[in-house]
């Protein structure tokens, strides 16, 4: 994997060089790398609320307060400017015509078949199982720099694949659905297997109504019926039937989300969702899958057109565990869960296994760290904390051993009240060991800044420039990872300073008291290339991390720096920007006009409104509600 | 391994155990293939064959990558460089024989026949910092990895891959094909979403790893069942009749239609495609349980056997025609390493003296014998009217950066087959001004960089040499892919060696 050369590369040249004692460090691609993540002139510690934006290129004198220098705590309580402005008059260009993500594709064939029996929809999905394996896995998109985060909602691109693959499944289901008589009646009704003609126009009826309006999310219209029947030629064979359903679930209806909305009076670049559609909206944002029969009733009696009876169904659907495996994606996703690297390819290296001691990493410590993470933002929303609560939430969520003995915890059972951290310097994300793991025995302060800073601020980083000089540096044994990155891109006159000393370094610097595989510490230890140890340092944990250009003041650990970046409200800020983008499988637009969404949702979770609140509330947005059709 | 064979025929078992991957210690035999072969395959009238295999880093020494200097007997002025040409010549390496130390085999398979149809060819550049990308192979400079200020900002220019290009080209499939291009891996081959008509977006086109996947988009039916007539017409209707209502739907809802309809398209053009080979069954196994072996990463033993299926796939879809193009991506370490490849080797290859070069030398030189050559030998025992489907074949292996990683000076081009007749073979090339040094960014490195000629030239000669019109993928100011010289680069390349980019190219073309 090539991770971001400004950080991981250079992690890994330190693995030689502060625990194999090399003297002196030719400088490595992976520490030039470094130095390319420069000086640009954007570099100036000065952050901006919108990403792309700079305080310096902004007009409103107020947000251009520089630090006083004194080292005076500023009122932090006080934002910089209001991170939204909503203009409702606006409105933005959305998405078109989106297409089901994989899972939403493999959970609607579920769906549509379940309703029919259960132990049939297990078959079809053993018999598609091999078709469904080739589907295109969705890639992440709409990440501000198109490769650090990004969420799977935004992969929209429609690949041969996609369209070969659903028309194979959708043949292979009409054939299972068909496979012999007994299975024809019990799928399309015993008028399919009488023999009587003058009943098969109902017979197939009473599919479209069933099974074909729950697979294409609406009842169909007449036209769509005479589609249907004629397309069969009105014929109920088993071949015939077969391709009625390889028809419905490859039908634009099916694949798509596809929406017409209807006109509103004021708004004539505005269209809201009719029941049917907005029904299918709220199943899949909540659940990734279509609508069940209480929300379908919903829509067909027009309950869900009303203000109450949707707030009702959101409540509903939010509630029902279905949500979890919705959230846990956005989490994931959100909080770079997946870019933590494998912890077990370096065991059997002396130096790492020196490093680790009796810990020893697995694909299962791996998994058990991102669960931990996903745990605790499960936890928050169902105790009704508030989002910033996953900053500082001390619960240990480990059910490994492995990991619950690096948290100094019992293990978890998974149900009731998860035990608590012991240790002062461990709370929430940023000190839980999916944060610190890095797969080596060194950590990456740098890969840490990067995330927080793009990750949780939402503020852009330059592009590294293209001519760094390579000046070899001279390393000295005994120096900590934090003292080798200082050196490497924070040397006055290095072009990496800019950017390093200000936005990266030091917010990776704070949790310097954790190892590499996330236990806590106060000394690095250092080893020979044999694994011995031949010396420590103390870490340092203080740093000045400019979480906002008008916050000077420095931190003593990753605990005050949570609390810092929850006290910035720029945390809030960039949480609504990555919430947005994931429900809407997009970038918020520049123009601003997204900016009404975002700002319920900001101003939510800013007024520490509970974490389920704050995700319930984009489904009450206008914007959730309706779309453009520019 | 077990000899049993990955393609079973009922009745011609000789010819398909010589497709049998593992067993191919036991070469192709080209007199069964031949008199087998000729019968059952009738090649379509563009006989010509294209595939490219991509490996990952680079960070190769252009002393263990190339022949000797002293091979370079030949030379005349190009385009503001002094080109350079030399014979390939075979030299024995202990039980090897090899014209370099990493373009070496054992003896009994890198043969004097094969080298005469290979070229060897360096100096082919991209002048501006793209570092690490997946792009560049095949002629897409936006898809890499952003680690420059140049990267960056290409990234919002995506072009068309040459494979694709190729694949849509009426004069490259006249007639149908099962699958236009067979894709390992992804993020190396691009078109536009709506490739008709050459509208929409730049995206990918995805790729597989696995091998029975391959195998079943050229040869499979889709269907495993009793055939039926295919319903794929009447879906189409399906999105007509949205496309084409009254319900309000935007411009772009309608143009995703009309990509998702063209899809559509192609899937019934390939429904109704036949392969000549009717008599290849389905392979009894494939890739997918070699990768997902627990020392797979670490087992350059496993990680030959996965290719040389995805080899088998294409030599017998060549071979009948069935498809005509390959784009591989490479990407295993093809090392026992067990680290981080990617910086603990290729970002400290280019340091003097040590391990990691010795460790990416040899994994290239086992990528090389075990799954290039192994391609090339395959496509060499199939005849194709009166020589072989290697040579109606441009194979051709690219790699990520020159000779350090991040650096794409001198990205090294290794090819087999002569394009049916349209390339020169048997020639150690070298485009390269040695007597200028671009400035390296590695202290310490024994090897300099130096500037060569446009790595759009050679997209663009390999896109005329397979009989693509101009008309069909020229740039405005000639060759393929992005024209930008870097600012960093500009003095180090003249206007001659960054223009008239569709000239043939100095001893390479016919």
């Amino acid at each position: 994997m090539k991770l971001d050369d400004c950080s991981a590369l250079l992690g890994d040249t330190l693995v030689s060089i502060v625990t194999q004692r090399r003297p002196l460090l030719r400088l490595s691609l992976a520490a030039l790398s470094c130095l390319l993540s420069s000086a640009l002139p954007s570099c100036t510690g000065r952050i901006a609320d919108r990403p792309g934006e700079l305080l310096a290129d902004r007009a409103a004198p107020e947000d251009d307060a520089t630090p006083s220098g004194d080292g005076a705590p500023p009122d932090a309580r006080v934002p910089v400017t209001p991170a939204f402005r909503c203009d409702p008059a606006q409105t933005p260009l959305e998405l078109p015509l989106r297409r089901l993500g994989q899972t939403q594709y493999i959970n609607a064939l579920d769906h549509a078949v379940r309703a029919i029996d259960g132990a049939l929809a297990d078959e079809t999905r053993t018999a598609i199982a091999p078709i469904i394996d080739r589907y295109p896995q969705d890639q992440l998109g709409a990440s501000i720099d198109g490769k650090h985060g990004g969420f799977s909602s935004a992969d929209q691109t429609v690949q041969q694949q996609h369209i070969d693959l659903s028309y194979d499944v959708g043949v292979r289901v009409g054939e299972v659905l068909t496979r012999d008589a007994a299975r024809i009646g019990r799928v399309f009704g015993a008028c399919a297997t009488d023999g009587n003609a003058a009943n098969d126009a109902q017979c197939i009826d009473s599919f479209l109504d069933g099974f074909a309006s729950r697979a294409l999310r609406r009842p169909l219209a007449a036209e769509d019926r005479a589609f249907y029947r004629n397309a069969i030629g009105g014929r109920v064979a088993a071949a015939d039937l077969a391709d009625l359903v390889a028809l419905v679930l490859t039908a634009p209806q099916f694949l798509y989300h596809v929406e017409h909305g209807a006109a509103v009076a004021d708004r004539p670049t505005r269209f809201v969702l009719d029941p049917w559609e907005l029904a299918a909206r709220l199943s899949f944002h909540f659940w990734q899958s279509p609508p069940d029969e209480a929300l379908r009733e919903a829509a067909r009696s027009g309950a869900l057109a009303t203000d109450a009876g949707f707030a009702a169904q959101v409540q509903r659907l939010f509630d029902d565990p279905r949500t979890e495996r919705s959230l846990d994606r956005f989490f994931r996703e959100y909080l770079w869960l997946d870019t933590l690297p494998a912890l077990d390819s370096r065991v059997g290296d002396a130096v790492f296994d020196a490093f680790r001691g009796d810990v020893t990493p697995t694909g299962a410590l791996r998994a058990a760290m991102i669960d931990d993470v996903l745990a605790s933002a499960r936890s928050t929303v169902r105790r009704g904390a508030p989002f910033a609560a996953l900053l500082d939430d001390r619960r240990s969520y480990a059910r490994d051993a492995t990991l619950a003995r690096i948290y100094r915890t019992p293990a978890w059972s998974g149900a009731g009240e998860a035990p608590m951290f012991t240790e002062p310097q461990r709370a929430g994300l940023l000190t839980r060991a999916a944060f610190l793991s890095t797969g080596t025995s060194n950590t990456r302060p740098i890969i840490k800044g990067v995330f927080i800073r793009m990750g949780l601020l939402c503020d852009p980083i330059p592009a590294p420039p293209n001519n760094a000089a390579a000046t070899p540096i001279p390393m000295l044994e005994m120096r900590t990872t934090r003292q080798v990155v200082e050196a490497l891109t924070e040397a006055d006159g290095t072009p990496c300073a800019g950017c390093h000393s200000s936005l990266i370094n030091p917010l990776g610097f704070a949790s310097e008291n954790f190892d590499a595989l996330g236990r806590a510490r106060s000394v690095q230890r250092f080893f020979d290339a044999s694994g011995r140890v031949v010396g420590e340092a103390p870490v340092n944990t203080r740093s000045t991390p400019l979480v906002s250009g008008s916050d000077p003041r420095p931190t003593d650990d990753a605990v005050a720096l949570s609390r810092m970046l929850v006290e910035s409200n720029r945390l809030q800020a960039c949480f609504a920007r990555q919430y947005f983008r994931f429900t809407f499988g997009r970038l918020e637009r520049p123009d601003g006009s997204d900016d009404c969404a975002l700002s319920r949702i900001h101003d939510s979770a800013l007024a520490g409104r509970p974490l389920a609140e704050v995700l319930r509330v984009v489904a009450m947005d206008p914007a959730f509600r309706s779309r453009s059709f520019q | 391994m077990s000899d049993e064979p990955f393609f079973t025929r009922k009745d011609r078992r000789q010819f398909l155990k010589g497709l049998g991957g593992f067993a191919l210690a036991i070469p192709f035999l080209p007199s069964l293939v031949a008199r087998e072969a000729s019968a059952q395959m009738m090649p379509p009238p563009n006989r010509k064959r294209f595939a490219q295999l991509c490996t990952a880093h680079g960070g190769l020494w252009h002393s263990n990558m190339f022949p000797p200097a002293s091979a370079l007997t030949e030379q005349m002025p190009f385009k503001g460089r002094t080109a350079r040409r030399g014979d390939l010549r075979l030299s024995a390496q202990g039980t090897r024989t090899g014209v370099s130390p990493i373009v070496s085999a054992a003896a009994d398979r890198f043969t004097p026949a094969l080298v005469a149809k290979m070229n060897i060819v360096a100096g082919l550049d991209i002048p501006f910092y793209i570092a690490h990308n997946t792009g560049a192979h095949l002629g897409n400079y936006a898809r890499n990895d952003g680690n420059g200020a140049d990267g960056m900002m290409v990234q919002s220019q995506p072009r068309p891959t040459i494979d694709q290009i190729m694949a849509w080209s009426p004069e490259f499939y006249a007639s149908t094909v099962r699958r236009r291009v067979m894709i390992v891996g992804n993020r190396l081959t691009y078109f536009w979403s709506n490739p008709m008509t050459r509208m929409g977006t730049i995206q990918q086109v995805d790729g597989t790893v696995d091998s029975l996947e391959l195998f079943d988009q050229v040869f499979g039916p889709i269907m495993t069942g009793p055939a039926r007539r295919p319903v794929v017409d009447r879906v189409l209707e399906n999105y007509r009749r949205l496309r084409n209502s009254t319900a309000r739907l935007s411009t772009d809802d309608r143009r995703r239609l009309d990509e998702h309809m063209q899809g559509l398209s192609e899937l019934e053009r390939r429904l109704s495609a036949t392969v000549s080979c009717g008599m290849i069954s389905r392979p009894t196994r494939g890739s997918l349980p070699v990768i997902r072996t627990m020392d797979y990463g670490r087992n350059p033993t496993s990680q030959a056997q996965a290719y040389q299926l995805y080899n088998d796939v294409v030599a017998l879809a060549f071979a009948c025609g069935a498809s005509r193009l390959a784009v591989i991506y490479a990407d295993p370490t093809f090392s026992t390493f067990a680290g981080d490849w990617h910086q603990d080797i290729a970002h400290k290859a280019h340091l003097p003296g040590m391990v990691e070069q010795r460790t990416t030398l040899a994994a290239h030189q086992h990528f090389f014998s075990e799954i290039f050559l192994d391609l090339a030998r395959k496509l060499d025992a199939i005849t194709d009217a009166d020589g072989t489907v290697l040579d109606q074949t441009l194979l051709v292996w690219s790699q990520e950066s020159g000779n350090h990683t991040h650096e794409n000076q001198s990205m090294p081009l290794v090819t087999f087959g002569g394009a049916g007749g349209a390339l020169r073979t048997g020639s150690y090339i070298d485009y390269r001004e040695t007597s200028r040094e671009i400035g390296s960014r590695f202290q310490g490195t024994p090897e300099p960089r130096h500037p060569g000629l446009s790595w759009n030239q050679w997209l663009a000669n390999a896109l005329e040499v397979m009989g693509i019109p101009r008309a069909q993928w020229e740039e405005p100011g000639g060759g393929y892919g992005l024209p930008r010289v870097g600012t960093d680069y500009r003095a180090h390349y003249p206007a001659a060696a960054t223009s008239g980019l569709s000239d043939p190219l100095a001893y390479l073309r016919r």
